[in-house]
């Protein structure tokens, strides 16, 4: 059987190929019962920035000392 | 960093408890060093919901990240009114909520082509049932903006909030200002909305 000169794959691995491609898709795919379901997935994929809290460490540097919790006032403890 | 512009917080009470803990146990201390362990705690348990909150409520990255430095930065100031009457979960989220509503109702610059007559969307063709396909993982997050930005304020809000398995129906009538039967009633109508409008973004 003659091939193209472009192709250097035989039917059969062009066939396998087609096969491996269809079950990637597959594994790829996804399916979500109710938008929460997809909204919740999403939300595990969906990563803070590592800069975030860097910034937020330098923010709170500036800020005076925070009240003291009410419990802790109420009992007299040191803040 | 932008300016806070958030109406004054009012811890939400919800209608029926869930244990409030300021410094939830079972969290390991990272070495985040914020300022006490205490606040690395809440920083470690809540920074991903409340990013996700609002970078799905802004739509951009970039403008999450600010609203959520200055979630907990505000959260940090007022930790000491907090009393616990509510989740610190559900707290965080009042936050967030205010904040992200005055961003945008202060830009005027997102042009979301929702509507919130409810009839519309009552009407919407589109199985709720129907499952809610996605080939790629990529186009994940990009297909569900489009969708939630094409919904009403409402409903968009009620869906991420019902994301969260953490928070109760209570919980989320609390922080909506309306009834958990109010929150089932309308989460009905937001799912059917959201398929209706997912299937159409593929």
């Amino acid at each position: 059987m003659n091939h193209p000169k472009s192709s250097k794959l035989t039917h059969t691995e062009q066939e396998q190929l087609a096969e491996l491609a269809a079950q990637t898709t597959q594994q790829t795919a996804l399916e979500f019962a109710t938008p929460e379901e997809m909204l919740r997935h999403d939300s595990h994929l969906t990563h803070v920035p590592p800069s975030l809290v860097e910034r937020l460490r330098a923010s709170i540097a500036r800020e005076p000392s925070p009240e003291r919790p009410w419990w802790s006032r109420f009992l007299g403890q040191p803040g | 960093m932008s300016a806070l512009t958030m109406e004054e917080i009012v811890e939400p009470v919800a209608e029926s408890g869930s244990p409030a803990s300021v410094a939830p146990p079972d969290v390991p201390a990272a070495a985040l060093s914020l300022s006490s362990p205490q606040l690395d705690a809440i920083y470690q348990e809540h920074a991903r919901p409340i990013f996700y909150l609002a970078l799905r409520m802004l739509g951009d990255p970039t403008q999450a990240e600010d609203a959520t430095h200055d979630v907990f930065l505000r959260a940090y100031r007022k930790l000491g009114e907090f009393r616990g009457q509510s989740s610190l979960r559900t707290w965080l989220y009042r936050i967030t909520i205010n904040h992200c509503q005055n961003l945008l109702q202060t830009w005027h610059r997102r042009h979301i082509h929702g509507t919130d007559d409810d009839a519309l969307w009552e009407q919407a063709a589109g199985p709720a049932e129907t499952p809610l396909r996605i080939l790629e993982t990529r186009e994940l997050g990009q297909r569900i903006q489009k969708t939630l930005d094409a919904l009403p304020e409402e409903y968009r809000l009620l869906l991420l909030l019902v994301a969260d398995e953490k928070l109760s129906y209570e919980e989320i009538g609390t922080l909506t200002n309306q009834t958990s039967d109010a929150v089932r009633g309308k989460l009905h109508r937001a799912r059917k909305a959201f398929a209706s409008v997912f299937h159409q973004t593929a």
